[in-house]
This record gives C-alpha cells, sequence and structure tokens, in this order.
C-alpha cells in the first residue's frame, strides 16, 4: 500500500506567497485532481509532490517515509508535463526506455555502444518492456520515429508511456490535455480514465479545467490562492460547494448569483422568492442566493414564486437550450437550462417567467462560506413543491 | 510593383559587388595558381601543376601544414571544450554569472594585434610577467614536477623562441581570444533548452549532473556545437595577427609557426611570388569552405531535430 | 516493489548544495580562469602607468610609483635637465601621441570603420529587401550565390583582391581599406532573414499608401530593421577596427592612411626599452573605446558579435 500526504505545505516566490498551508492525503489508487484558475499553487503543490521544487514548510510523506529532502529521481514517481518534455534526440523507443536505463543499469550498462555489449540481457528485457507498453497506448508503430515527426496526440501518448513503462509510486500529471484539440481532448479524457482503471496506480493529475476534473476524478481538490477551498467528490463538489468560489468555478454555464436577504425567522428572499428551507445562521442582512442553470425551470406567468426577466442571447447546444435572462431591473442576468421543446419557441427580447426547483438552491454569506438549510417542519407545509 | 524593374535596381549594386570582390577573385587566384606571375612584370609563364607540386612536396610548405593544422587542432577542441565549460558553469552558479561573462568576453573585443604585443612582453623571458611569476613558485611543491624543477634550474622555456614552445604559446593566445566567443554561443545555446526537459530527466532517474548533462544538455545543444566547432576551424584557419607581430620574418623559429595566412602574405606579399601564393589561397579555400559545407551539412542532417 | 525503491536511495538534499563545496570550486576555477584571462590587460595598463626603469624591473605594483624620470630624448633635444624630469604616466601618454601620429591613426580608424558599415547598409538594405519580399525571375539563382558567398571569408581571398586593386592603382588609399568590405553577405542574409518576419500586410498597406518601392525601403523597412541593423554595426564596426591583416597588405609605408592596428605594429617595429611605456599606452587607447563601449552596452555587444550564430 503506498499513500502519499502532504502536510502544512508552505511555499512563496520571493515576496510571493503561492501556497499557504496544504493539507493533503492521497490514497493509494485514487484518481486525484487538482484544480483551479491559474497561478492558484496547483502545479507548485504537484512539483513539490515531485521533488522539483523545495517547500519553504512542511513535509512530504510517501509510504510514511518523509521525502522531502529526497531528489526527484529516487522518489519513485512519474510526470507527465504539459509539453510532453520528451528527448527530441531520441526516438519515441529509446525515449521510453530511459527511465529503465538510468534506474536500473549500471554505469557501465549506460555507455554508449559499449552498454548494449555488456548489459545485452537487461536491454532485451528493457526492450520487451517498452514495446509491451507501447502495445498498450497503441503506439508501438511509431516507436522509430522521433518526436519531431509525431502529432500532437501521439507525443502526447509517448510521454504516457515514458511515465508507465516503469512502476511508479503514482503518475503525475500537469496539464497533461492542454495542447490538444477540443475533441481529441475529449477523447483522451475517458482514456485516461479507463487506463487509471486498469493499472490501478494513484494518479495525481493538475488540470485548469473544470470539466476534465469532474469527468476523471475519485475526488478533487479545488484550489484558489494557494488553498485548498474543498476537496472531495466530483458529485460532492458540484452539489454541495462549500464555498461561493467552488459553487463559481465548478460547472458550466457557471452558476446564478441572486442578491438577497436573511430575515430573522432564518427566510432567505430573492426578489419574490422566498426559501422554504431556513437557515440556523443569525446574521441577518444580505447573502447570495446560487441557483444552478438546471435548477431553473420556465413556467407560467403568475406562477407561485416565479421570477420575471427578459431573454437577452439564447444558446443552442443541441441537446439543451441556455437561455440568458436579465432579471431584477436587468441588474443581474441569469442562464436558465430549458429543454429543445420549451426553449425553440422562445425569442430573444422575450418576456420569460420561470422558477426554481426546490430543495436545490445554496445559500452564501457576506464572507463566501455557504449558510446550512434546513427544513423548518411548519413552513414545508406552506410552501408548494 | 511586378512588372516593374525595381528589384535590378535593389539587387543590382549587391549583385555586381559580389561577382567583382568575392566571386572574381577565385576565378583570379585560380588562374594564376598555374602561373609564376610576380607584380610589375608584364607577362606570366604559365607553369602548370608546378606550384600545387611544391606546396605538396617542398619542406617548407610541410612546414606550413603541419603549423597550421597543429594550431587548429590545438586551438578547435580546447576553445570549443573551454568556451562550454565557462558556459556550464557560468549557467550553474548562481552568483557572478554576468561577470564572469564580461571577463571571459573582453578579449573577443580587444584588437588582437595590441594583446599580442602585450602578451609578447608578458612572455619576455626576463622582464615577462609569465616567467617572473613561474620563477615565485620555486622552492615550494611544485618542484615535485620534473619540468617546473628543470624550469628553476635553468630557467624557465623562451616560450615565442624555442620552437619546441612557439606554435604552442601562439595556440594558447588563440585559445584565450577566442574560447569567450564560444562561451557565449554556448551560454545563448543553454538559454534555449527548455526547463522542462530537465526536470523530465530528473523524474526519469538522472541524478548526476553527469546522467543530465549526456541526456539533454550535450545532445539539445548538438547545432550549437556544429556552428561553434565550424566557426572556430575558420577563424583558427585564418590565424595571422599574433604570428605577424612575434615573427615578421620567416614564420617563427625554424619556421614552426609558418600558418597559412601568413604564408600567403609572405610569398605574395613580401616576396611578389603571386603564383605560389594563389596556389596556398586556392588550397585554404577549398579547406575552408569544405568544413562550411560539412557543417551545412551536419545541420540539414543530423542535429535538426523537429 | 515500490516500497524497496524508496527505501535504497540516499537522502541527498537539494537545498544543502546551495552553500556546497561545489559551489566553491566552480568559483575558484572560474576565478582562476578570470585571472589568466585579465592578465594582459593588466600588463597592459599597468606598463603604461609605469617608467621604464620600473618595466625592466618589474617593479612598482600596477600604478607605479609614479617617481620623475629623465626623458634621454628631451636631453638631446638640448633642454635643461630640470625641464625634461617627467612622471611616468604623463610621458608615456603624451609619448603616445607625440612620437606617432596616434590621432590621425584614430581618425583613420573612425572614418573607415563607419564607411564600410555605411556603404554595407546601402548595399545590402534593398537587395535583402528584394529577395525577402519581391517576387522576381531570377530571385532564387541570387539568393543561392548569396548562401554561396557566405563560404567565402573575405580574408583568404586578400592576395587576387590585392592584385586587383594594385592594377587600377587604388593601393595605399583609403579606397583600398574600404572597397574589399563594401559588400556583407552576411549583412544581406541577415536582413533578408529579419524582413522575411515583416509581415506582407506593411508593405502592401505602404504600396497601397502610394509609396515606392524605394522609399518602402527606407521609410517602411528600415525602421522596423533597427535592432538587427543595431548587432549588425556592431558586428561590422568591431571586425574592422580591429583588422590588422588586410590594412597591412593594401597600405604600405604611407603614414598618414594607417589605422591604429598599423599605427600600433609601427610603433613595436621601432621600439627599444625607453618606449615600451608609450607602447602600451598606444595598445590601451586602440583597445579601450571598444572596451568601454562593451562594458556599457555589454548585452548588445554580445547579441551583435554572436549574431553570426543565426546563420
Amino acid at each position: 500500500m503506498t499513500s502519499i500526504s502532504l502536510s502544512a505545505i508552505e511555499k512563496s516566490f520571493g515576496n510571493t506567497p503561492v501556497l499557504n498551508g496544504i493539507d493533503l492525503d492521497i490514497t493509494d489508487g485514487e484518481f486525484l485532481t487538482l484544480v483551479g484558475p491559474s497561478g492558484c499553487g496547483k502545479s507548485t503543490l504537484l512539483r513539490i509532490l515531485a521533488g522539483l521544487e523545495m517547500p519553504d514548510q512542511g513535509s512530504v510523506t510517501i509510504n510514511g517515509l518523509t521525502v522531502n529532502n529526497v531528489r526527484p529521481a529516487n522518489r519513485n514517481l512519474a510526470m507527465v508535463f504539459q509539453s510532453y518534455a520528451l528527448y527530441p534526440h531520441l526516438s519515441v523507443a529509446q525515449n521510453m526506455m530511459t527511465p529503465l536505463r538510468l534506474r536500473d543499469l549500471s554505469f557501465a550498462g549506460r555507455l554508449p555502444f559499449l552498454g548494449p555489449v555488456v548489459a545485452r540481457e537487461r536491454y532485451r528485457e528493457m526492450s520487451a518492456q517498452v514495446g509491451e507498453t507501447a502495445r498498450v497506448l497503441k503506439i508501438d508503430h511509431l516507436l522509430d520515429r522521433k518526436p519531431g515527426q509525431l502529432s500532437g496526440g501521439q507525443r502526447q501518448r509517448a510521454a504516457l508511456g515514458r511515465a508507465m513503462v516503469r512502476k511508479p509510486v503514482a503518475f503525475l500529471m500537469d496539464e497533461p490535455l492542454s495542447n490538444l484539440d477540443a475533441a481529441l481532448r475529449i477523447h483522451m479524457r475517458s482514456e485516461l480514465a479507463e487506463l487509471h482503471r486498469s493499472l490501478k496506480t494513484t494518479f495525481v493529475y493538475v488540470t485548469h479545467d473544470q470539466a476534465e476534473a469532474l469527468t476523471m476524478s475519485d475526488r478533487m481538490a479545488v484550489m484558489m490562492e494557494g488553498q485548498i477551498l474543498q476537496l472531495g467528490s466530483p458529485e460532492k463538489i458540484y452539489n454541495d460547494p462549500m464555498d461561493i468560489r467552488v459553487a463559481e468555478f465548478v460547472g458550466a454555464p457557471k452558476i446564478n448569483l441572486l442578491p438577497g436577504t436573511l430575515d430573522e425567522a432564518g427566510h432567505v428572499r430573492c426578489g419574490g422568492m422566498v426559501l422554504s428551507r431556513i437557515t440556523s445562521n443569525e446574521t441577518v442582512g444580505s447573502i447570495t442566493l446560487g441557483l444552478r442553470p438546471e435548477h431553473l425551470a420556465l413556467c407560467e406567468q403568475g406562477a407561485l414564486e416565479s421570477l420575471t426577466g427578459q431573454v437577452v442571447h439564447k444558446e443552442n447546444l443541441g441537446a439543451d437550450i441556455y437561455l440568458h435572462v436579465s432579471v431584477l431591473d436587468a441588474a443581474h442576468r441569469i442562464v436558465l437550462r430549458a429543454t429543445p421543446d420549451e426553449g425553440t419557441s422562445v425569442s430573444i427580447g422575450q418576456t420569460v417567467h420561470f422558477k426554481r426547483l426546490c430543495g436545490h438552491a445554496m445559500v452564501f454569506g457576506k464572507d463566501g462560506g455557504r449558510l446550512g438549510l434546513s427544513n423548518a417542519a411548519h413552513e414545508s407545509v406552506a410552501e408548494v413543491a | 510593383m511586378q512588372g516593374t524593374n525595381a528589384h535590378w535596381w535593389f539587387v543590382g549594386p549587391a549583385l555586381f559587388l559580389m561577382v567583382v570582390i568575392l566571386l572574381m577573385p577565385i576565378g583570379i587566384a585560380t588562374g594564376l595558381s598555374f602561373t609564376s606571375y610576380s607584380l610589375g612584370n608584364p607577362g606570366a609563364d604559365f607553369v602548370g601543376l608546378e606550384n600545387y607540386e611544391k606546396i605538396f612536396t617542398r619542406s617548407t610548405y610541410e612546414k606550413m601544414f603541419g603549423a597550421t593544422f597543429r594550431y587548429v587542432f590545438v586551438v578547435v577542441p580546447l576553445s570549443v571544450g573551454l568556451g562550454l565549460g565557462a558556459a556550464l558553469l557560468i549557467n550553474s552558479t548562481r552568483r557572478l554569472g554576468d561577470l564572469y561573462k564580461t571577463i571571459y568576453f573582453l578579449p573577443v573585443m580587444a584588437a588582437l594585434i595590441a594583446m599580442a604585443i602585450v602578451w609578447e612582453f608578458a612572455f619576455h623571458p626576463t622582464i615577462g610577467i609569465v616567467n617572473s611569476t613561474l620563477e615565485r613558485g620555486c622552492g615550494t611543491f611544485l618542484e615535485s614536477w620534473s619540468w617546473y624543477a628543470n624550469g628553476c634550474e635553468r630557467g624557465f622555456p623562451l616560450w615565442l623562441t624555442d620552437r619546441n614552445y612557439a606554435i604552442w604559446t601562439v595556440a594558447f593566445i588563440g585559445i584565450w581570444q577566442g574560447f569567450g566567443f564560444n562561451m557565449v554561443l554556448y551560454l545563448a545555446g543553454l538559454t534555449s533548452v527548455p526547463r522542462e526537459l530537465y526536470h523530465a530527466a530528473e523524474m526519469d532517474g538522472a541524478q548526476t549532473a553527469w546522467d543530465r548533462f549526456w541526456l539533454v544538455t550535450w545532445p539539445m545543444l548538438g547545432p550549437t556545437t556544429v556552428f561553434v566547432v565550424t566557426i572556430s576551424f575558420i577563424r583558427s584557419f585564418q590565424v595571422f595577427d599574433t604570428v605577424e607581430a612575434f615573427y615578421p620574418q620567416g614564420g617563427g623559429p625554424s619556421k614552426s609557426v609558418y600558418v597559412m595566412m601568413f604564408a600567403i602574405y609572405e610569398k605574395a606579399i613580401q616576396q611578389n611570388l603571386m603564383g605560389i601564393g594563389a596556389a596556398i589561397t586556392v588550397v585554404f579555400l577549398a579547406f575552408v569552405m569544405f568544413l562550411t559545407l560539412v557543417q551545412r551539412w551536419l545541420i540539414e542532417r543530423r542535429v535538426h531535430y523537429s | 516493489m515500490s516500497e524497496t525503491a524508496l527505501q535504497g536511495t540516499p537522502s541527498v538534499s537539494l537545498a544543502s548544495f546551495r552553500f556546497s563545496t561545489a559551489e566553491t570550486v566552480k568559483h575558484v576555477v572560474l576565478i582562476l580562469g578570470s585571472l589568466i584571462v585579465l592578465l594582459p590587460f593588466y600588463v597592459m595598463v599597468s606598463y603604461s602607468f609605469k617608467s621604464p626603469a620600473e618595466i625592466m624591473q618589474n617593479t612598482g605594483g600596477f600604478f607605479g610609483a609614479q617617481e620623475l624620470f629623465r626623458d634621454d630624448y628631451c636631453i638631446k633635444l638640448g633642454r635643461d635637465i630640470a625641464d625634461c624630469m617627467v612622471t611616468p604616466i604623463i610621458y608615456n601618454y603624451t609619448t603616445a601621441f607625440e612620437k606617432a601620429p596616434l590621432l590621425r591613426y584614430l581618425v583613420n580608424g573612425l572614418v573607415v570603420t563607419v564607411s564600410i558599415f555605411v556603404i554595407q547598409v546601402l548595399v545590402a538594405l534593398p537587395c535583402a529587401y528584394a529577395l525577402a519580399k519581391l517576387r522576381f525571375w531570377g530571385r532564387e539563382a541570387v539568393f543561392g550565390l548569396v548562401l554561396f558567398c557566405l563560404l567565402i571569408p573575405v580574408h583568404a581571398i586578400a592576395l587576387p583582391l590585392y592584385i586587383m586593386l594594385a592594377k587600377v592603382g587604388l593601393t595605399n588609399s583609403y579606397a583600398a581599406l574600404v572597397v574589399p568590405w563594401t559588400i556583407s553577405v552576411f549583412g544581406i542574409f541577415l536582413m533578408r532573414q529579419f524582413f522575411m518576419t515583416v509581415p506582407d500586410d506593411l508593405i502592401d498597406a505602404a504600396r497601397m499608401d502610394g509609396m515606392s518601392e524605394f522609399s518602402i525601403i527606407w521609410n517602411v523597412m528600415l525602421p522596423t530593421a533597427v535592432p538587427a541593423l543595431l548587432a549588425f554595426a556592431i558586428f561590422s564596426v568591431v571586425a574592422h577596427w580591429n583588422d590588422y591583416f588586410w590594412p597591412r597588405i593594401v597600405i604600405t609605408g604611407d603614414r598618414s592612411l594607417f589605422t591604429p592596428p598599423l599605427g600600433l605594429r609601427e610603433f613595436k617595429g621601432d621600439a627599444d626599452g625607453d618606449n615600451f611605456g608609450p607602447m602600451m599606452a598606444t595598445a590601451t587607447i586602440i583597445v579601450a573605446p571598444l572596451i568601454v563601449a562593451f562594458l556599457i552596452a555589454q548585452r548588445r555587444f554580445i547579441e551583435g558579435i554572436t549574431l553570426s550564430g543565426m546563420k
């Protein structure tokens, strides 16, 4: 069993703090994604785990061993870089063989020309290993090519191959898909997830793309300003964000945020809406109400607790139609999801009415923290479901 | 503007000068190399391959090739090696890198003829700083080196006038002058090596600087090396200033520093033997062009990765 | 298996390299190298400060004692001994200018390097523009010729050039110093590569504005090429200010045409023991302009000199 843990990691470049006390335990075999906007410190965290950067504070443990002072080469981790970092002068096969050569061969075996003669047996084994990995990645026909002769996707596979050819404790991936075109990127998502399932090795994956994080991870850590805001399964992060920044970052189109108020009884009010669930939080005043586009639905005029607004833009994605509606005296704009049936009849400029689907609204306090809501028994009767 | 003749006005002057200044001389040199032409004589006799025969048989020219190749094959590897070494060291230190870079580049900027004269002083057997510094080391552990002990006893070498030392001393000055240039080219090459490759090497298990050098640095510097080696070859083939400054007549002790450029100068300009001078010019050009073509071929073939 | 791999590894700290012996050794090596590199500069400047006696006896440290000494040449002229006592540094530098027309040499050097550069640009720029941006019959052939001429070092064909100049009676003239360098194929090549990166739209816009091809070169292309030209200027000026071989061949005897390196060589030719100081002063004066310029604008200079790396 291998587990990796990072505790109280701090790092700053010059006077700029990058990581402020990160604690993270990675369990064996999981696919963990570090996701966040650029500059949030996710890549730095990965590089500290890899050993390419030294943390100012805190420790990195692999299998219970503190590895702060262990060089990257000795941590037995494999990394896939954003630019792939393939050696341009070596063929794909030689690129993939490099980690094996450097780790498993003696100095004599690594000598040019002489090496393959001295350690003939090892070389044969290594070639077999490379061939095997190449077959898994379907690049066995490219082994003799130089990286310069490969397409982006093929380079991506070669870089994966170089990481996979040995059996590392974990694979570290630093935005590996960001240099691919959109279609290939989506295809590679599922392929990477499958690869993870078959290898059963820990993956630590860094991305700025929340969709990648949601689709591939077992757990994801949303990072911002050098901190992990929330760590949990993609479902949990999406449905139950603990911070307004997490809620905003995850999900496309973005969550709709509307200003509201909280009264003494714990009710949240926004426009014509009053949430049925109440919060026990006693801070009376302004709050922010979060509603995901799919938690809003068009309704008839005059329906209870509906909002009214004017359609300003329509995005037709085929399966869904997103309507951009300006509400609350045109001060805010929200996006709501409609089915094609409902959506096609709506035209731009038209006034529409919509209401929320109950039980999904999220309320965030002034500091951005999530306020818990609970059903108050006597109130729920009054609520129309 | 297609259809006008503007372009010929633009290209014309350059074309004319290229032909007259660069191409015609090659033709003239080739032509004269088959004659016994000398300036001021009305005519010239056609002597066929006699001049070339002389170049490849007479002992003077044997010494010329000997001195030239000795010089070139000492200066090129050492100035390239030292340039690379200095670049790697400077690149890996955190402080003072710019200062070292500036210092090492100074000889490239200084007029070689001036510095040659200064070196002549420094190597002066009695008042030169080199031998007087060496003498200070006498009586210390350095004497355990037999060459050094010998120097202390019988005096250190007359660097520039001893035929066993002359060519090496001149070569030393060539290295001194040229390695800073190579260093700067290598430093430029090093900055273009992607940092991620080093990180990848580190992850792949390249623990020692030695492993990283052979896995990343050296291959990535391939194009730079080809260029640096070629330009060092061409520059050192053309060595003249130091030789003329030290040995205005005859090319050093026993002609041991009789390099090709000096031979051309001596034969043609000093002795007005244009035929033989032209023949040496042709041989010289052949060397230089061959080297440049090899370089271009290498650049296109082997070291071009993407 | 992964456990064993981890336990077997020595724990080497990246941070511990910071003040390690390795770093110290590097600096020791680099400093030793610097000392050797700087040695002749030290000798040159130091000797230019010292009296003949100090040079002969190797005393006086870097600056010399600057004690007054007797100028024998002055005595020979029949002046009073008291008038002929001089400070070494002043003696060395004044003698450098008095004994030979050093100022004239410096002006010659300036005239020659500047005219070479200006003519090179005048010839190369239009040609580079045509090769980069105009389509005409024979363009590939002209460019091929440029590539071929890059192979020819001008020093190597000095002999036939000298004969040609002698035939037209141009040796011992400014023209002889300048003419062979008027064509810089390297300059053409460099400018062409640079112009290739200038978008065609810019030129088409200039044409739409009614500019002639000629004014496009000087009003549109020249301003955009300033950084490349500056680098090329440094490359060219350094090469020709320091050039010794070519002036040595074409200038024989006529001192009024000497460039600084020739002047220094001449000085050396008739130097005796007393003149080492002034000679070193001359060398310092000749080397100083480029060194000072280099120290002021290092980055530009290194860029310019290594330009040839773009080939």
